[in-house]
C-alpha cells in the first residue's frame, strides 16, 4: 500500500514541503476557500516555519484570484488570529501552520467568520469546491492589507480579563518555551505585562525548530532544566501555533498535558464562575471529578476543537478544552488558547499561594496511556468490533470511534481521518490495570 | 473562441481570469524556475488589476523551486531587462501584457542577459511546463524573497553616456506625457527633472484603469494631440503599459505613426550604428532612414525575441519594429520607450530643430494596419489558402506572407498575441492601398 504524505481532509490541507505540498496545491486550496467563503477580508498568518513565506505568497495569490482581500498578519499564533477574525468581523482567516508537526511539514488551517474552524459539513463543501475546481475567479484583484499590530486585540482581551495586580504582587518567576514558534515574538512581553519575571528559552526565530514542537514531556527537557536552574515557580511550553500548552512544576517535572487543562478548569470553576464544562471524549476523568465537585454539568463531544467550541456556545459553557493542553476560555474566545491558559494558571498560583506541584498533587490521580497503532484503512472497522466484543460489559459510546467506560477505567479507540492508524487512550486509577487493558487491546490487532 | 492561452516566446498570454489565471502563472513560473540555473529571479509587474495576483503566485513558485526572488514591484519591463543586464540574476519574469487591452495579461520570461527567450530556449521551458515535473526544494532549501527599488540614478547615468544630456537640459523642452496610467508613470517626474523638461501629464495615475487602449498609435493620440496644442508643447508622447513602445505627437499637434519611432531613433544614433535589425512588417520609412544614415538593415520575423536574437547573432547594435519599439544593445537588452524618447529629444537638441521639421523629409507613404478576427482553429487554414493564392507573386515567407508590388507592399500574418490576422499595407497612394485591402478581404472571405 502506498500512502501520500499529502493530507487533504476536512481538517484542511497538510503535507511535506519539497515533496507533496506545492505552491500549486496551496494556490488552488486558497482559491477554493475564497470561493467558498465569499468576498471580503481574510486574515493570513504564519507560524515561524521557513516555508511560511513561500506558502503565504501562494495563499495571497489564490485569495486575490477569487475576490478576497488578504490581510497580512505576519507571524501570529492561531488563537490570536481567531480572536482577530472575530473582533474585526473579518470574513475568515488562514493560518499557515502545521502546528505540532515537525518542521518539514506545513498546512493551511481555515477559519470562518466568528473566528471558528469549519464544521465538518462546511469542510466537506469546501472540498467540493476544491476537487471540482469551482473557483469564482475575478478579473480585477484587490489589494493586500497589512496589520502592524496583529497580537494586540488578543493580548488586551486577556489582560482585561485577568487580575494582573494579584499576579504581580506575588513576584513569580516564569520560564517559557515557545519552541521558536508563532508565539516567540509576543510571549515574553505578554507575560511581563501579567507582572511576572520572565525568562524565555527557544524564543528566537531560527531556521527550523529548536525542539520537536509537540509539547510532550520528552520534548521539553530543556524547559525542565531551566526551571530548576533558575528556581522558577513554573515553566510553560507552547507548540508552533501556540494553541496547546504544557506546564512544568517548580521542581522541573512536567505535570502532563491533561493536568494543564485540569488546573485551568479547577481554577476557573472555583474562583471565576460556575459554568458547564465541555471537553472531548478523550479527555481525562480528572476534569469529570473536578466538575462533579464543583457541582457543574460536564459535557463531552467528539474530538476536534470545533466540536468543543460549538458545544460551549450552544450550552453557554465558559470553560472547556481538549486534554492535549488545549484550554478554551469563552470569555476570550471559544478556541484553544495557550495564552489564556498561562494567565489562568498564573492567577491560580497567585490566588492560592501554593506551589505548582502542590496544585497538581491536590488533583485526583489517574494513569493514562496514549498510543497510535498501525491499522490498514479497510481493517479498522473489524478491529473496532473485536475490541467492542472484548469490552462488552462497559458503557459504550460510538459517537467518535469507540469509547467504553467502566467504573475503574475507560478506553477510547479512534481511527485517524488521514493516516492508516488508530489512536488508543486508556485511563484508570490503577497503573497496573491500565497497562493490562492496554496489552489486551493490542492483542486484538 | 477568444478565451485561449497563447504560449510563445512573446509571453504566456491570455484573458484574466479565463485562459490566464493564477494557476497557469504559477505553473509557468515553476517550469521557468526549474529550467533556470540556481540563483535569483528578478520579477516585476505592470499596473493592471490582475498583475498583482499573477506576480504573487509566480513568486511562490520561484521560492518553492529553491531560487531566490527579487521583487521590483511595479516596473517597466525594459527596466527589468536593464537590471538583468547589470546584475547577476538567473532570469527574469515580467507580468505585463504591454499593449494589449485590459482583460489580457501575460507572463514574460527573460533570460539572464535580460533578453526575451530565444525560440528554442522558450520551447524548452514550455516542455518543462507540459511535462509538469517541477523542481521542489526541501523546506530548508527554499528561496528567499526580497524587495528592491529600481536604481533610476544608475540608469540615467548610463543613459547620459549615450546622449548629450547637457544639450537636452539646455533646450528646456516642454512635453506632453501620456504613459496610459502605466508602469513608467512613477519614473517620469525624476526623469523630467534630470533632463530639465517641463512635463504636462495626462493619464498618469498608476492605480487607475487604462483610459484608452494601451497601444501607442495615432488612434489613441487624440487626448495627447489636444494637450500638445493647448500647452504649446514641443512634443507629446504615448507609452504602452510596460514602457516598451513609444509613439509621438509633433509640436504641431499632429500624431505621428508609431512607425516613425524606429527611424527617428536610428537617425539620432547613426554614429553608433552600422547594422540594425527590423522586421518584414515594418514600414519602409526605416529603409529610407537607414539609407541616408549609411546603416545596413536586416529583416526578420516580428517580435522582440526574433529581433533581439538576430541582433545578437548578426552583431547588430540596434533593432526595432514598427510598433514604436527600439533597442540599442550597448545600452540595454530590450525595447525601451524612455530610452527612445531620450534619443529623439537628443536629436531635437543637437539639430536645434522642431520635431515637425525633422520628420518633414520623411517619405510620404500611405499605410493601413488592419486586424481581422479569425477563429484560432481556422487561422492556419486561412493562411494556407492565402499562400496558395499569392504564390505566383513569390511572396516573402519570413513571417506570414509578404508581397511587394510596384506601388505598394503588404504583409498578412497571424498575431503572436491575439486571435487576429494582422495586415499591413503600405504604398505611395491611397488608391493602391485601398485596392489591396479590398483584394485581401475578398480572398480571406472566399
Amino acid at each position: 500500500m502506498r500512502t501520500s504524505d499529502l493530507k487533504i481532509s476536512i481538517s484542511g490541507i497538510r503535507g511535506i514541503v519539497g515533496q507533496s505540498l506545492t505552491p500549486q496545491l496551496i494556490l488552488k486550496f486558497s482559491e477554493a476557500f475564497s470561493s467558498f467563503i465569499g468576498e471580503g477580508e481574510i486574515g493570513v498568518a504564519t507560524d515561524t516555519r521557513p516555508s511560511g513565506s513561500m506558502l503565504k505568497y501562494a495563499v495571497f495569490s489564490g485569495l486575490l484570484s477569487c475576490g478576497a482581500i488578504p490581510v497580512d498578519m505576519g507571524i501570529l499564533p492561531i488563537p490570536s488570529l481567531q480572536v482577530y477574525v472575530k473582533s474585526k468581523h473579518l470574513r475568515g482567516g488562514i493560518s499557515i501552520t502545521a502546528s505540532h508537526n515537525p518542521v518539514e511539514w506545513n498546512a493551511l488551517k481555515l477559519i470562518k467568520n466568528g473566528g471558528f474552524f469549519l464544521s465538518p459539513y462546511e469542510a466537506e463543501e469546501l472540498l467540493d469546491y476544491y476537487y471540482q475546481g469551482r473557483f469564482k475567479r475575478v478579473a480585477q484583484s484587490g489589494i493586500i492589507k497589512k496589520e502592524g499590530h496583529p497580537f494586540q486585540i488578543h493580548e488586551t482581551k486577556i489582560l482585561d480579563f485577568i487580575q494582573g495586580d494579584l499576579i504581580a504582587n506575588k513576584q513569580l518567576k516564569v520560564i517559557v518555551d515557545p519552541c521558536g514558534g508563532a508565539a516567540s515574538p509576543y510571549v515574553k512581553s505578554f507575560l511581563e505585562q501579567l507582572g511576572v519575571e520572565v525568562k524565555c528559552i527557544n524564543c528566537g526565530l531560527s531556521n527550523g525548530f529548536p525542539r520537536n514542537p509537540e509539547p510532550l514531556p520528552q520534548n521539553i527537557t530543556a524547559l525542565s532544566e531551566s526551571v530548576k536552574k533558575h528556581g522558577a515557580d513554573i515553566g510553560f511550553a507552547q507548540d508552533a501555533d501556540a494553541d496547546r500548552l504544557a506546564v512544568v512544576d517548580e521542581k522541573g517535572s512536567p505535570i502532563g498535558e491533561e493536568y494543564t487543562l485540569a488546573l485551568a478548569i479547577q481554577y476557573y470553576l472555583n474562583h471565576k464562575q460556575k459554568t458547564p464544562v465541555v471537553i472531548n471524549l478523550s479527555t481525562s476523568r480528572v476534569i469529570q471529578d473536578i466538575s462533579e465537585k464543583a457541582g457543574v454539568e460536564l459535557i463531552r463531544t467528539k474530538v476536534g476543537e470545533i466540536n468543543v467550541s460549538k458545544k460551549m456556545l450552544d450550552t453557554g459553557s465558559k470553560i472547556g478544552g481538549e486534554g492535549n493542553g488545549g484550554i478554551i476560555a469563552a470569555d476570550i474566545h471559544a478556541c484553544r488558547d495557550s495564552f489564556v491558559g498561562m494567565a489562568l494558571i498564573l492567577e491560580y498560583l497567585a490566588v492560592s499561594g501554593k506551589k505548582t506541584s502542590q496544585l497538581k498533587s491536590a488533583l485526583p490521580y489517574y494513569k493514562m496511556i496514549k498510543d497510535k497503532i498501525k491499522a490498514n484503512f479497510n481493517d479498522r472497522k473489524r478491529i473496532l468490533h473485536l475490541i467492542q466484543a472484548k469490552f462488552d460489559q462497559g458503557q459504550t459510546n460510538t459517537e467518535d470511534g469507540l469509547k467504553v467506560e467502566y467504573p475503574d477505567f475507560w478506553l477510547h479507540v479512534r481511527p485517524s481521518n488521514t493516516e492508516p492508524v488508530m489512536r488508543i487512550i486508556i485511563e484508570g486509577k490503577n497503573d497496573r490495570l491500565v497497562e493490562s487493558i492496554y496489552s489486551e487491546i493490542k492483542e486484538c490487532l | 473562441m477568444e478565451d485561449r492561452l497563447r504560449i510563445s516566446v512573446s509571453g504566456v498570454r491570455g484573458k484574466v481570469p479565463g485562459a490566464l489565471n493564477v494557476e497557469v502563472a504559477s505553473q509557468f513560473a515553476s517550469a521557468f524556475s526549474s529550467y533556470l540555473e540556481k540563483g535569483t529571479v528578478a520579477l516585476c509587474r505592470d499596473c493592471r488589476e490582475s498583475s498583482r495576483m499573477l506576480s504573487l503566485s509566480a513568486i511562490s513558485s520561484v521560492l518553492a523551486s529553491g531560487l531566490d526572488c527579487i521583487d521590483y514591484g511595479r516596473l517597466p519591463t525594459p527596466f527589468l531587462q536593464f537590471s538583468l543586464r547589470n546584475s547577476k540574476f538567473s532570469g527574469g519574469i515580467s507580468v505585463s501584457a504591454g499593449h494589449n487591452p485590459s482583460p489580457w495579461n501575460a507572463i514574460l520570461l527573460l533570460n539572464q542577459e535580460g533578453h526575451y527567450l530565444e525560440a528554442a530556449e522558450g520551447n524548452n521551458v514550455f516542455n518543462v511546463y507540459e511535462a509538469g515535473s517541477f523542481d521542489k526544494a526541501a523546506w530548508n532549501q527554499l528561496g528567499h524573497i526580497s524587495k528592491k527599488e529600481f536604481p533610476l540614478d544608475a540608469y540615467l547615468k548610463i543613459l547620459s553616456s549615450v546622449v548629450d544630456s547637457s544639450e537636452i537640459r539646455k533646450a528646456k523642452f516642454k512635453i506632453t506625457a501620456d504613459p496610459c496610467n502605466g508602469a513608467v508613470s512613477p519614473f517620469l517626474k525624476p526623469y523630467s527633472e534630470f533632463f530639465n523638461l517641463k512635463m504636462v501629464y495626462i493619464n498618469n495615475e498608476i492605480d487607475q484603469p487604462f483610459s484608452h487602449p494601451p497601444e501607442p498609435s495615432i488612434e489613441n493620440s487624440s487626448q495627447a494631440q489636444a494637450v500638445v496644442k493647448a500647452t504649446n508643447s514641443d512634443l507629446g508622447f504615448l507609452l504602452n503599459s510596460d514602457g516598451s513602445r513609444l509613439s509621438l505627437v509633433s509640436d504641431k499637434g499632429a500624431a505621428l505613426s508609431e512607425e516613425s519611432t524606429l527611424p527617428l531613433c536610428l537617425i539620432s544614433l547613426k554614429k553608433n550604428i552600422t547594422t540594425a535589425v527590423s522586421t518584414v512588417a515594418t514600414s519602409s520609412i526605416v529603409d529610407w532612414a537607414a539609407d541616408i544614415c549609411g546603416i545596413k538593415i536586416l529583416k526578420t520575423r516580428v517580435g522582440q525575441s526574433s529581433v533581439c536574437h538576430t541582433m545578437i547573432a548578426e552583431r547588430a547594435e540596434a533593432g526595432g519594429e514598427g510598433s514604436g519599439s527600439f533597442a540599442f544593445l550597448p545600452f540595454s537588452p530590450g525595447y525601451d520607450s524612455l530610452f527612445s524618447l531620450t534619443l529623439i529629444l537628443d536629436l531635437m537638441a543637437k539639430q536645434r530643430k522642431k520635431l515637425s521639421e525633422i520628420i518633414s523629409p520623411f517619405p510620404d507613404l500611405v499605410r493601413k494596419k488592419i486586424k481581422i478576427k479569425v477563429s484560432p482553429v481556422k487561422t492556419y487554414r486561412v493562411m494556407d489558402q492565402l499562400e496558395d493564392k499569392y504564390s505566383k507573386e513569390h511572396p516573402d515567407f519570413t513571417d506570414g506572407i509578404r508581397v511587394d508590388r510596384k506601388k505598394a507592399w503588404f504583409i498578412i500574418r497571424p498575431s503572436l498575441t491575439e486571435f487576429i490576422l494582422r495586415i499591413m499595407i503600405e504604398g505611395q497612394d491611397l488608391e493602391s492601398v485601398n485596392s489591396i485591402e479590398e483584394e485581401i478581404k475578398e480572398r480571406i472571405e472566399t
